[in-house]
């Protein structure tokens, strides 16, 4: 078992903190064109603040959970600084309040694990000697950066593995809300499926939550009982999997590994890990060299699949695998032709999506409904 | 010579407002013990409050604008408990007025300063639709008004989420799960403070001389307190009850229009941020009095701000609205044993 613990030991994940950024992908201009503003003035260690607004509990053992791991290397790799966090951020104008009140208690880089759009927006415009960076975030500013993981390629190779153990060929997707995220999670995976079952389809079910385990557990159940026997989802918890461990369906999870609360029905997670990539932001800031950047981890560096359940079979596991190192060399699934769920050609054939795209990703695929 | 307890009708101004002083600082004492319990400085802390909240631009722009939905939405279940009206879907008739107002701010061209108005109008004509079922159910045919607004909340919940994510999300692939940017702002003119505070004054000055100068507001308050009464008394008690339940709507709707078009900016699920339900705990510490509203109002926004403090030195959400929640039972509890004296013989 592949934990992402050992991982990080191995220097699989850990792309090496004190190496310093170039290990890191394209430093700017990913997203949108890169900005010329002035890094922020250097800090000392010991006045430094670090905050972090949380979209759920650190006790998620999900999403959060792994931020907060993030926050915690940040702690051991600058003893001298402090980190403050606050946990279940809502997206309501409280979430301004909050990142005004990290602002007032002197805080020199504020970090949302989620996008929180203008409610982070507005306060960074505001406070412009305070450096924010906002997960999935698509409106930067001088001193406004957006960081996200490139998770379509793991989901591709979970939809691989998910298409080859399901029966029914019916996927269910426990989505939060129709955003990129959830359209380029839910499109990977059936992708992947579809190279083995090229009959497969998706049912989604949004909850408008990323952490609601009621609505999440009765989206799963719901899904079950229309005909899905394997389950994906983008959820910050582990609802989901519980509900296909007693129905006897498969899973694939997000985040962390948490193939304890189903076992058997365990396929794999896409496991995050930010430890390496905040420590190197708040080193920036602290050195005075920080500008504003637009990151996407790639798979390998931050973002991968979690080692295979053990209902996995051997076959299903080496044949995803052989996709992942395919994905790893350079390859990629997502090219044309794909087209959307009315059956207009979105991506021409022969043009291979760029990673903004991916990241933009605001349509399905045919196959896929319920977005 | 023998002593006992007598209550009274309502409490003296000065006993009420000595047992308020003490519900609150019991509450405080109280959760300053379960925070030193669970390894806080409380003294520290409750400085460090003080001095965020009180003490810089920050904290006091903060709790100005929170106030203003607090406001409206606490004087919008007053209103309708002085006719004896429980609306507990001022959270449905905020997301109502939001979406009202949003509609008009997205879709009907022209400038600010006429666009703005027709938002205001259109915020309150929303929150009062909402309302208007549970109104004509309760006037006609006696249905309990706290269920209906109450399950109505969650339909205007999911409509916006839904419109936020479907037919109005913002075009531009920039924001998620919301609309576009409202072309039309309502200005601020303190920091983050926007005009939506002295209008919400207004309004409730307004509300309050209605109730206390009119003889429409004599006659609701008489129906409020006797509704036995004010029919033998000849006074329309369903017309009545049916125009505070409108208003009461439509305040809350107002709610709703501020928050989008002077706070947030755009429509999308989540921006009530239970204003709906904490104007029910407004009302209650404002004992339904219209006036009432404003202090209450704006002790609840000095609690929550505090909460963000609190939340910001990694005291859970949970503790925070425990304290919250401590406070409020405290006052209810103030309240009443205000209402008690001892008398002799």
């Amino acid at each position: 078992m592949i934990k992402i613990r050992d991982l990080t030991r191995r220097g699989f994940l850990n792309i090496g903190a004190a190496a310093g950024a170039s290990l890191l992908l394209p430093k700017s201009g990913l997203i949108s064109p890169a900005r010329a503003a002035a890094p922020l003035p250097a800090v000392a260690e010991e006045d430094a603040v670090i905050a972090w607004g949380y979209v759920g509990p650190t006790a998620d053992e999900g999403w959060t959970y792994a931020h907060d791991l993030g926050r915690q290397a940040v702690a051991a790799a600058f003893p001298k600084a402090k980190t403050l966090f606050v946990e279940n951020v809502p997206y309501s104008a409280d979430a301004s309040r909050i990142f005004r009140q990290f602002a007032a208690e002197g805080a020199n880089m504020i970090i949302a694990n989620s996008n929180y759009g203008d409610f982070i927006y507005d306060v960074a415009k505001r406070t412009p000697d305070v450096a924010f960076y906002e997960c999935d975030g698509r409106n930067p500013l001088d001193n406004l950066g957006t960081y996200y993981v490139a998770h379509w390629y793991p989901s591709y190779i979970a939809g691989v593995a998910a298409g080859l153990m399901s029966k029914s060929g019916k996927l269910g997707y426990v989505a939060s809300f129709p955003v990129p995220s959830v359209y380029s999670g839910t499109n990977a995976f059936l992708m992947g499926a579809r190279t083995v079952k090229p009959d497969a389809t998706l049912q989604a079910i949004v909850i408008n939550s990323w952490f609601d385990p009621q609505a999440a557990a009765q989206a799963g159940t719901a899904l079950i009982d229309n005909g899905a026997d394997v389950l994906f989802g983008i959820m910050d918890e582990a609802a989901y999997l519980q509900v296909a461990e007693q129905r006897g369906a498969k899973a694939v999870m997000w985040n962390t590994d948490i193939r304890r609360y189903g076992p058997q029905a365990y396929i794999s997670s896409i496991v995050v890990d930010f430890s390496a990539w905040y420590v190197e932001q708040v080193r920036r800031r602290i050195a005075g060299e920080w500008t504003p950047t637009e990151d996407i981890l790639p798979i390998g560096k931050g973002v991968d699949r979690d080692a295979w359940g053990e209902t996995v079979p051997a076959e299903a596991a080496a044949q995803a695998d052989a996709i992942r190192d395919k994905i790893m060399g350079g390859w990629s699934p997502f090219e044309g032709e794909i087209k959307d769920a009315k059956g207009n050609v979105k991506v021409a054939a022969g043009h291979r999506m760029t990673e903004v795209e991916l990241y933009n990703w605001d349509w399905s695929i045919e196959g896929v409904t319920g977005l | 010579m023998a002593y006992r307890i007598q209550r009274i009708p309502s409490a003296p101004p000065s006993v009420a407002f000595a047992a308020r002083g003490m519900a609150i600082v019991l509450a405080l004492v109280t959760a300053g013990i379960v925070l030193a319990a669970l390894g806080f400085n409380p003294l520290a802390l409750g400085w460090q409050v003080l001095r965020t909240t009180f003490g810089s631009s920050y904290g006091l722009e903060d709790v100005g604008l929170l106030v203003i939905p607090l406001i409206f939405t606490g004087l919008a279940v007053a209103v309708g408990q002085k006719i004896g009206a429980q609306n507990i879907g001022a959270e449905g008739q905020f997301y109502a007025g939001a979406f009202a107002a949003t509609g008009v701010a997205l879709f009907v061209p022209g400038p600010t300063a006429v666009i703005l108005p027709l938002m205001f109008v259109a915020g309150a004509i929303g929150g009062a639709i909402w309302i208007l079922v549970p109104t004509l159910a309760r006037a006609y045919a006696d249905v309990n008004e706290l269920i209906t607004t109450l399950l109505l909340n969650f339909v205007a919940t999911l409509m916006v989420y839904w419109v936020a994510t479907g037919p109005w999300l913002d075009p531009s692939g920039r924001a998620l799960a919301t609309t576009a940017r409202l072309p039309h702002e309502v200005p601020e003119f303190w920091g983050i403070v926007h005009w939506g505070l002295p209008v919400a004054g207004v309004v409730v000055l307004l509300v309050a001389a209605l109730f206390a100068f009119t003889r429409w507001g004599y006659e609701v308050r008489i129906a409020g307190s006797n509704p036995q009464a004010a029919r033998y008394a000849g006074m329309p008690f369903r017309r009545h009850l049916i125009v505070v339940m409108l208003l009461s709507g439509a305040i809350a709707g107002l709610a709703g229009m501020f928050e989008v078009a002077g706070t947030v900016h755009r429509l999308q699920g989540g921006i009530s941020n239970n204003f709906g339900y904490l104007g029910i705990m407004v009302a209650v510490l404002a004992r339904s009095s219209p006036i009432g509203v404003l202090p209450a109002a704006a002790l609840m926004a000095v609690i929550l701000n505090s909460g963000i403090v609190l939340q910001t030195q990694g005291i859970t959400v949970s503790t925070v609205l425990a304290i919250t929640g401590l406070i409020l039972f405290y006052t209810a509890i103030g309240d009443e044993l205000a209402r008690y004296r001892i008398v002799r013989g």
